[in-house]
């Protein structure tokens, strides 16, 4: 219920996928989780299948966040 | 407690990719355009092998055949990509910062942090044939402020001792992640001693040219051993000419790696 949200990174470009901020250009609002995005889902950018991105912890850099938001 | 693996040439992932199908929008150079690409880790199409090294998700060694050959523009974002010139000239046209139209011979190379997001096209529009290693590396932020840098390695004049290009040291291309990458080019019957700044760093050793020992582990052109937990890395070179690029990292965002070393026996040949 409380698991941190995650960040997801493409293998395949480096596109990520905040799940604080969803993706809600296509349909993925804000706080949408990774297990709840379907699994014919692809990277925006570059068609990547869902399932060769990587969950990664790492932090943004300063400005980051406002970046990832408006992207 | 010693790790190690051992990768030949020939066990890498071997793909060619056409500029026609599938992949027509990515590869420059149509009709006749084709790439070949042998991988060290699992990338693309190639996803039987070992996922990657502390931070490092691509090792490929790619050959654009021809003139007219390569990628056309595409986005990245986060991922550190170091290139390495071997043979060859390489036209890259990036989108970072202003934007800059390089192009690239034998011993140069470049680092695109993509960050927060940057496009580029790489193209050979010369005869020969291009050869390059690439190296893909995890940030340690996200979201980094995009930047291209480069410089040139002279294989001739930079012998006999171990230079490092890329990380935190002078005259090295700036790398946002605890790794850095130098190169060795150096006769037969030499031998060095690499000690990693800590028993946490591994190092990855590929054969570019030539032949050496690694730890006395016996390698030959194209071949790698990635290695970690020890004090020290003996590299001893058994042909003329050898040309080796050695990486070290801290043993950092590998979580599906050590899963994958698990499941598939810790030292993998």
């Amino acid at each position: 219920m409380d698991t941190p949200l995650k960040r997801w990174i493409c293998l395949g470009c480096g596109f990520s996928y905040d799940e604080a901020l969803g993706l809600p250009e296509h349909g993925l609002a804000p706080g949408t989780r990774w297990k709840d995005i379907p699994e014919d889902w692809a990277c925006p950018d570059c068609g990547t299948p869902k399932a060769m991105f990587e969950m990664v912890e790492i932090g943004y850099a300063a400005g980051g966040p406002e970046l990832a938001s408006a992207a | 407690m010693t790790n190690s693996f051992v990768l030949r040439a020939s066990e890498r992932g071997h793909e060619t990719i056409r500029s026609t199908g599938a992949e027509s929008s990515y590869i420059a150079g149509h009709p006749d355009g084709f790439l070949t690409r042998q991988s060290s880790f699992n990338f693309h199409e190639y996803q039987t092998g070992r996922p990657g090294f502390g931070p490092i998700r691509v090792f490929g060694d790619e050959v654009f055949q021809g003139a007219g050959c390569g990628y056309n523009m595409h986005s990245h974002h986060n991922f550190v990509i170091c290139a390495f010139v071997l043979e060859g000239e390489l036209t890259h046209i990036n989108t970072a910062g202003r934007g800059t139209v390089d192009q690239l011979r034998a011993g140069d190379y470049y680092v695109f942090s993509a960050g927060s997001g940057g496009k580029h096209s790489e193209l050979s529009i010369s005869p020969e044939n291009m050869n390059a290693i690439y190296l893909w590396v995890l940030p340690e932020q996200l979201y980094l402020p995009p930047s291209y840098h480069r410089a040139h390695f002279d294989l001739r004049k930079r012998r006999d001792r171990i230079v490092q290009l890329v990380g935190e040291a002078d005259g090295a291309l700036p790398m946002p992640q605890d790794l850095c990458v130098s190169r060795l080019v150096t006769d037969a019957g030499k031998s060095f001693l690499h000690h990693p700044r800590s028993t946490a760093h591994g190092v990855y050793v590929f054969v570019v040219e030539g032949a050496a020992r690694i730890n006395g582990e016996a390698l030959e052109r194209r071949d790698s051993i990635g290695v970690w937990g020890v004090d020290s890395v003996k590299i001893e070179t058994a042909a003329d000419a050898s040309d080796l690029l050695i990486v070290e990292t801290a043993m950092i965002d590998d979580a599906k790696i050590k899963q994958w070393e698990k499941v598939n026996g810790e030292v993998w040949h």
